[in-house]
């Protein structure tokens, strides 16, 4: 062999030579899958899901949004698989170096970052696969227990772009630091910024922090999936953030020089610059996030068709003669629902503006993680009792609170709310006038006075302590509690028709807020 | 060619004097630790002592009640479990459990050194501010990690053991959450509850016991 021989000009590839490199790309690929090291902790990332993920949510109503709020919404799973992942990466991607075999695997055949990619490649596939059945397997589940609508898939798409994202992170770890370290290093710092994107998460209701995928605040309450769609907006944004995070991470890994040719490197920097592009293209699309009615909207990505309600024929029932209607979803709470509500529709029936008909409505959606203070309505001819069913405390099991939520505390915010909406106080907690007609009705409908403090103060609309600044015109806050409740004893100590005789009359003046406390019987 | 006579002196050769054993055994302990990468973990756990004192000294917390405001040092004990647990993986295999007669008080040596490192270093992080429960409550938890990563070395591997520790991290995180009390969540108990310091303890000397007589599992992958 001469040395004219090896700078002879190159042939062209064979077309089998072409075809051969597909075939040794998926045999190299196939090569790292069989001796990954992912698929050795999947066992304890299984456990740890159905103990951190699963067993929780059990608590919750079967409501996809409600059920799946801790694990989905608030990214639980991302946290249960993503820091393990990281780690796993990291030591796969410091193999090379930890044996001291980098320089070897420099000058084999293939460039280094194609060998590279190859063993990322088969830790994400492991990973991202198991995520994806791990879930699948939780949500069958959850589908054979009978949950009702369409379950949160773009939070699912978001979860499986975060492992890929955490996989990509831990393999740079990894491979710019070989050592035993780096995983757990990797691993611990996966938790930290995990936890860091929860407490910001938390705090911030609003701009770039909406795109940090724990944070569940605006977007994932209540009427998501039930009243209207799940909005794709946020989850767009976060996956171009995660998809962004991946490509930097995996295009890192090619800009050493001895990572593969000029061209090559060349190729790694634009993936580099791109990922980071895509990252912060996702950040600057969150910026310009809104609360829409069904969630957080974001302009540039949002799809008017999803604006619109999801229809559903409601399921009925009857109570105290009139029709109660829920959304098919709510079918398991019909019978809850009537029976909280037929003491109050009696007491009202028969009265100016009394419902005629009882409908579930879709909850508001709110800047924070949802809250338990929307208001009924009553609106419409024949009056229509709105009843935004998704923001009260459930009857049974939840995880918002210690012990289960008895039915006598759920009938007593259905019962509480009615009245409020009837006597037209709105949204705070009235006027006294208000106030007192108030407790008397729901003293007449069994709600004794001495509980109604508590299950005002549930659902949002009990008044101001003695002493608070005033909560604005037309609320004579401050002056509460004892007058209010004389008042309302006096009403309540009425023969039934001289009390029904007087709302009659009293009724408009009442709702307008001209009615004073002094001006009832 | 035989080998008769190689452990004879060179003639005129000045004599080579004996070891003194302790000295030999220092030095068969140093070769040891530096095996073991422990030197390098030493380094890890001030820089974890460092993160912790800066935790404490800026206030970086969670919000939420007791449980998520102990996320950070808790996060913080694990990673130092986890590399006390890391530290076992041993990279010559079945030759040195061949020929290692020393090896079982080796390994019980660089599991008590590291975890008093760690116990040091996070301890002097912990003067950067108030650390919920004290350093009673720190010995304990990271003993009881540290036990959980020699338990996990031992069972997965060396490589594997960080595993341990942070997976006691996530289930304590949602235990103290949901109110649990067992003893067996040890951080979510006071510093001076007997239960957990005993299940600490158990866990700690379990580990210990199982990576001084089997050493860690040689790595699967």
């Amino acid at each position: 062999m001469t040395a004219a021989a090896t700078t002879a000009p190159a042939q062209p590839r064979t077309p089998r030579a072409a075809s051969a490199v597909p075939v040794t790309a998926a045999r190299l690929l196939w090569v790292e899958l069989r001796h990954n090291a992912v698929p050795f902790i999947l066992p304890l990332i299984a456990a740890l899901l159905w103990f951190d993920s699963y067993r929780p949510s059990m608590t919750q109503p079967p409501v996809w949004a409600l059920r799946t709020f801790w694990n989905m919404g608030q990214g639980h799973t991302i946290i249960d698989f993503g820091p393990f992942v990281a780690g796993v990466a990291a030591w796969m991607g410091s193999r090379e170096g930890r044996r001291g075999i980098t320089d070897l695997i420099t000058a084999a055949a293939r460039p280094r970052w194609i060998t590279q990619l190859a063993t990322w490649a088969a830790t994400a596939i492991w990973a991202v696969g198991a995520y994806l059945v791990f879930v699948g397997v939780m949500f069958g589940a959850y589908i054979a227990q009978g949950m009702l609508g369409p379950a949160p898939w773009w939070w699912v798409a978001v979860g499986a772009v975060a492992v890929a994202a955490f996989s990509a992170a831990g393999f740079a770890v990894g491979a710019l630091y070989p050592s035993r370290f780096a995983a757990p290093l990797a691993a611990i710092g996966s938790v930290l910024v995990l936890m860091m994107s929860s407490q910001t998460g938390f705090r911030d209701t609003s701009g770039w922090a909406l795109i940090l995928p724990t944070n569940s605040n605006g977007n994932y309450q209540a009427p998501s999936g039930i009243f209207y769609p799940y909005l794709p907006d946020l989850p767009i944004a976060r996956m171009m953030l995660l998809a962004g995070i991946t490509l930097a991470a995996v295009g890192l890994l090619g800009l050493p020089s001895r990572a593969g040719s000029r061209g090559l490197r060349r190729t790694a920097a634009v993936v580099t610059l791109a990922g980071v592009a895509m990252a912060g293209t996702a950040i600057g699309l969150t910026t310009t996030a809104r609360l829409g009615p069904g969630g957080i909207v974001i302009p540039a990505l949002h799809d008017a068709a999803n604006d619109h309600q999801i229809p559903a024929t409601p399921v009925c029932g009857h109570t105290a003669g009139i029709p109660v209607c829920l959304n098919p979803v709510y079918r398991p709470y019909l019978a809850e629902v009537s029976a909280a509500l037929h003491p109050v529709l009696a007491e009202l029936a028969g009265l100016p503006g009394a419902p005629a008909r009882v409908v579930q409505v879709a909850g508001p959606y709110n800047s924070t993680e949802g809250a338990f203070d929307a208001p009924m309505a009553i609106s419409g001819h024949p009056p229509v009792l709105r009843v935004p069913l998704d923001t009260v405390l459930l009857p049974g099991t939840s995880g918002f609170t210690s012990a289960p939520v008895p039915f006598a505390d759920f009938a007593g915010q259905l019962q509480a709310l009615a009245v409020h909406a009837f006597v037209g106080a709105g949204a705070g907690p009235g006027t006294l006038a208000q106030q007192a007609v108030q407790a008397a009705l729901l003293q007449g409908a069994g709600l004794p006075f001495a509980a109604q403090p508590k299950v005002l103060s549930i659902i949002g609309v009990a008044p101001p302590p003695p002493g608070a600044p005033a909560a604005g015109a037309g609320h004579e806050a401050g002056k509460v509690s004892k007058p209010v409740y004389a008042a309302a004893q006096r009403l309540a100590a009425r023969p039934a028709a001289a009390r029904r005789a007087w709302l009659t009359a009293h009724l408009a003046a009442l709702r307008s807020g001209q009615l004073t406390l002094a001006q009832l019987p | 060619m035989t080998a008769a006579g190689v452990d004879q002196a060179r003639p005129g050769a000045a004599p080579v004097p004996p070891a003194r054993p302790g000295a030999a055994g220092l030095r068969l302990l140093g070769l040891f630790l530096v095996s073991r990468r422990v030197p390098t973990a030493l380094g890890v756990l001030v820089g974890l002592g460092a993160l912790l004192w800066a935790e404490l000294h800026w206030h970086w917390n969670v919000a939420g009640g007791p449980a998520a405001q102990r996320v950070i040092p808790l996060v913080i004990e694990a990673g130092a479990a986890a590399v006390i647990a890391v530290a076992s993986y041993g990279p010559f295999g079945e030759p040195e459990r061949a020929t290692g007669r020393w090896l079982p008080w080796l390994r019980l040596a660089s599991a008590l050194i590291l975890t008093g490192a760690a116990v040091g270093a996070l301890a002097a992080g912990a003067t950067g501010g108030y650390l919920p429960g004290g350093t009673l409550a720190l010995v304990r938890d990271v003993a009881g990690m540290a036990g959980l990563g020699l338990l996990c070395a031992v069972a997965l591997g060396g490589a594997f053991g960080w595993t341990g520790p942070l997976a006691y991290w996530l289930i304590t995180e949602s235990a103290l959450a949901a109110g649990w009390t067992t003893p067996w969540i040890w951080p979510g108990r006071p510093p001076r509850d007997t239960g957990a310091a005993i299940c600490a303890g158990l866990v700690f000397a379990a580990g210990l016991a199982a990576f001084t007589l089997r050493g860690a599992r040689a790595s699967v992958r």
